[in-house]
C-alpha cells in the first residue's frame, strides 16, 4: 500500500540554515531592488516639476505652486482625450462645399400623371 | 517481407508505450482548454500540439535523427533555444514593447506587491529542498512561484537543464489555471468589506516619466541583481522602443512578428519535450505539486501585503488588497481575475487599470529573483 510518505517524501531535516537564509536573502534582495524602485518613482514626478514650482514660487503665486506638484488625475486625461479624438474624428480632409444632394424639378411622364393616378378609376370611386 | 516487417517495426503502433498514450490525451487536453475556454491559447495550443509531436511514438536513436533529445534532429536544433536561454529574453523583449507601465509610475507603491507576490517563489525552494532535491534544481522549481514561464526557462535552463520541460510545462498550466487557483485564496484571505474598496483613480503619466522608467529600473534592477540583465535588459529595451515613439517600427516588430515567432517556437519546442520516456518521473509529478504550491503562495503573499500595507494607509488612499494577487507576473490574466473578483463585490468597483501595477512588477520582480537565485546558487 502507498503511503503519503512514499508520494510527498518529505524530510524537513534537509533543509538547513543556510538554505533558509539563501531564501530570506532573496526574498529581502527582490523586497529591496522594487522598494529602491518605488521610491525613485516617488521623488521623480517631483524633481520634474521642480522647476515649474520655482516659477510660481517666483511670482508669488501660492495657488499654482500648491497645484504644480499634482499631475492632472487621469479622469481629466481621459475627457481631455475623448474631446480631442471626438474634434479630430469630425475633421474631413477636404471639404467642396459642393451639395451632392440637388433637388430634381419633377418632369411629366405618365407614371405621375394626375389623369392617370388609380383613385381616378371609376371601380374606386364610390 | 523483410522489409515490411522493419517497416512496421519503425512505425508508431509498433513503438507505443501507456506513457505515450497519456501525454497524448495531456496534449488533447491542453488543446482543448486552449479552443474550448480560450485558456492561454497562443501558448496551450502550440505547447498541446508539441505534446502531441513529442509523444508520437517512434525508435529513438534509430538512426533517423527524430526525438528532441537525439542529436541532430530538427526539433533538437530548435530546443537549443531552450536550453541555452536564447528564447526568453527575446519573448521578454516583446513583453517589454507590449507593456504600458503607466499604472506603476502613476501609483509607486503598488510595486511592493509585486515583490511581495515573490513570496511563492522562496517558500516553495525551501519546500523543494524538503523533498530532496538539490539546491538548483530547488530554486529551478520554486521560480514557478514567480507566474512567468519565460524567467522559469531562463532559470532551469541555467540551474537545472535537465528539468526545463517539467518546470516550463508546470509554469505554463498554472499560469493558463490562474483563473481557477486565484480566486478561492484571495477570498479567503479578504472580507467582503475589504473588497469592496474603492481606489483613487491613478493620475496620468508623463512622455518623460515613461522614457525614464525603462532605464533607471534597468540601471537599479541590473546593479542590484545583474542575474537579471538578460532579461530585464530585453524587457526594458523593448519597452524603451515602445515609449520613446521614435522606434515604433521595432516596436512593432518586437510585440508582433518576433514574440510571434519565439512563443510558436517555444511552446512546440517546449512540448516536444515532454516525451514519455524522459518526461514522466516522479520528480515531474512533484514539480507539479510543488508549482500549485508555489502559485497559492505568491497570490497569499500579495494579497496578505496589500492588508498590511493597508494598516499605514489613510482612509481614501487605501489599497484594494484583491490587486495584491495580480503580484504573480502572469500578465494579465492575474489582473483580470482581480477585476472580476472586485466586480463581484461591488459591480461598479473596476480593479484591472490598478491591478495592472502590481502585474508588471511581478515580471519585474520575479526576472530579479531569478537573478538573485543565480548569483546565489552559480
Amino acid at each position: 500500500m502507498t503511503t503519503i510518505q512514499q508520494i510527498l517524501p518529505i524530510d524537513l531535516s534537509a533543509i538547513r540554515s543556510e538554505h533558509l537564509a539563501q531564501a530570506l536573502t532573496g526574498y529581502s534582495v527582490v523586497f529591496l531592488s522594487l522598494f529602491l524602485l518605488a521610491l525613485l518613482f516617488s521623488v521623480i514626478p517631483k524633481v520634474l516639476s521642480w522647476n515649474v514650482r520655482r516659477r510660481f514660487d517666483d511670482e508669488g503665486d501660492a495657488a499654482k505652486k500648491a497645484l504644480a506638484g499634482n499631475m492632472i488625475p487621469g479622469e481629466v486625461s481621459a475627457a481631455i482625450g475623448v474631446a480631442i479624438s471626438l474634434y479630430l474624428n469630425e475633421l474631413h480632409d477636404q471639404d467642396t462645399a459642393i451639395l451632392t444632394i440637388k433637388k430634381v424639378g419633377k418632369s411629366y411622364t405618365p407614371w405621375n400623371s394626375k389623369i392617370y393616378n388609380v383613385i381616378n378609376f371609376k371601380g374606386f370611386q364610390r | 517481407m523483410d522489409r515490411l516487417i522493419q517497416f512496421i517495426g519503425y512505425s508508431g503502433f509498433a513503438n507505443i508505450t501507456p506513457g505515450h498514450l497519456l501525454m497524448i490525451l495531456v496534449g488533447m487536453v491542453f488543446i482543448y482548454l486552449a479552443i474550448r475556454y480560450e485558456y492561454q491559447p497562443t501558448l496551450l495550443i502550440p505547447i498541446g500540439f508539441g505534446i502531441l509531436i513529442g509523444n508520437t511514438p517512434f525508435i529513438e536513436h534509430g538512426g533517423m535523427a527524430l526525438g528532441i533529445y537525439e542529436d541532430g534532429s530538427v526539433m533538437n536544433y530548435l530546443y537549443q533555444g531552450v536550453l541555452k536561454g536564447i528564447f526568453p529574453p527575446l519573448i521578454f523583449l516583446g513583453i517589454g514593447a507590449m507593456t504600458d507601465f503607466s499604472p506603476l509610475i502613476s501609483n509607486p507603491k503598488l510595486i511592493l506587491l509585486g515583490a511581495a507576490a515573490q513570496l511563492g517563489i522562496f517558500m516553495t525552494y525551501i519546500g523543494a529542498i524538503s523533498l530532496g532535491f538539490t539546491n538548483s534544481e530547488s530554486a529551478s522549481i520554486g521560480i514557478i512561484g514567480g507566474a512567468d514561464g519565460p524567467t522559469a526557462i531562463f532559470l532551469s535552463s541555467r540551474l537545472a537543464p535537465h528539468l526545463v520541460a517539467s518546470i516550463a510545462i508546470a509554469a505554463y498550466t498554472y499560469m493558463a489555471l490562474v483563473p481557477l487557483i486565484q480566486p478561492p485564496i484571495m477570498r479567503l484571505l479578504t472580507t467582503k468589506n475589504e473588497r469592496r474598496i474603492k481606489m483613487k483613480p491613478p493620475r496620468s503619466v508623463t512622455k518623460l516619466e515613461k522614457v525614464m522608467f525603462p532605464v533607471f529600473a534597468l540601471l537599479l534592477t541590473g546593479f542590484i541583481a545583474p542575474g537579471s540583465l538578460p532579461l530585464l535588459g530585453m524587457l526594458f529595451l523593448g519597452n524603451l522602443l515602445k515609449e520613446s515613439m521614435v522606434t515604433k517600427r521595432l516596436a512593432e516588430t518586437a510585440k508582433n512578428t518576433l514574440i510571434d515567432i519565439v512563443t510558436i517556437i517555444l511552446g512546440v519546442t517546449i512540448g516536444a519535450s515532454t516525451q514519455a520516456t524522459t518526461f514522466l518521473t516522479q520528480s515531474s509529478a512533484l514539480i507539479f505539486i510543488l508549482g500549485a504550491t508555489a502559485f497559492m503562495f505568491s497570490t497569499a503573499g500579495g494579497v496578505l501585503f496589500a492588508k498590511f500595507m493597508n494598516l499605514f494607509l489613510k482612509e481614501g488612499n487605501k489599497i484594494n488588497p484583491l490587486i495584491g494577487a495580480a503580484g504573480v507576473a502572469a500578465v494579465p490574466e492575474s489582473a483580470r481575475v482581480a477585476q472580476v473578483e472586485g466586480l463581484k463585490a461591488d459591480p461598479t468597483n473596476h480593479l484591472i487599470m490598478h491591478a495592472m501595477a502590481p502585474n508588471v512588477a511581478g515580471v519585474i520582480g520575479s526576472a530579479v529573483a531569478a537573478g538573485i537565485m543565480m548569483s546565489l546558487l552559480l
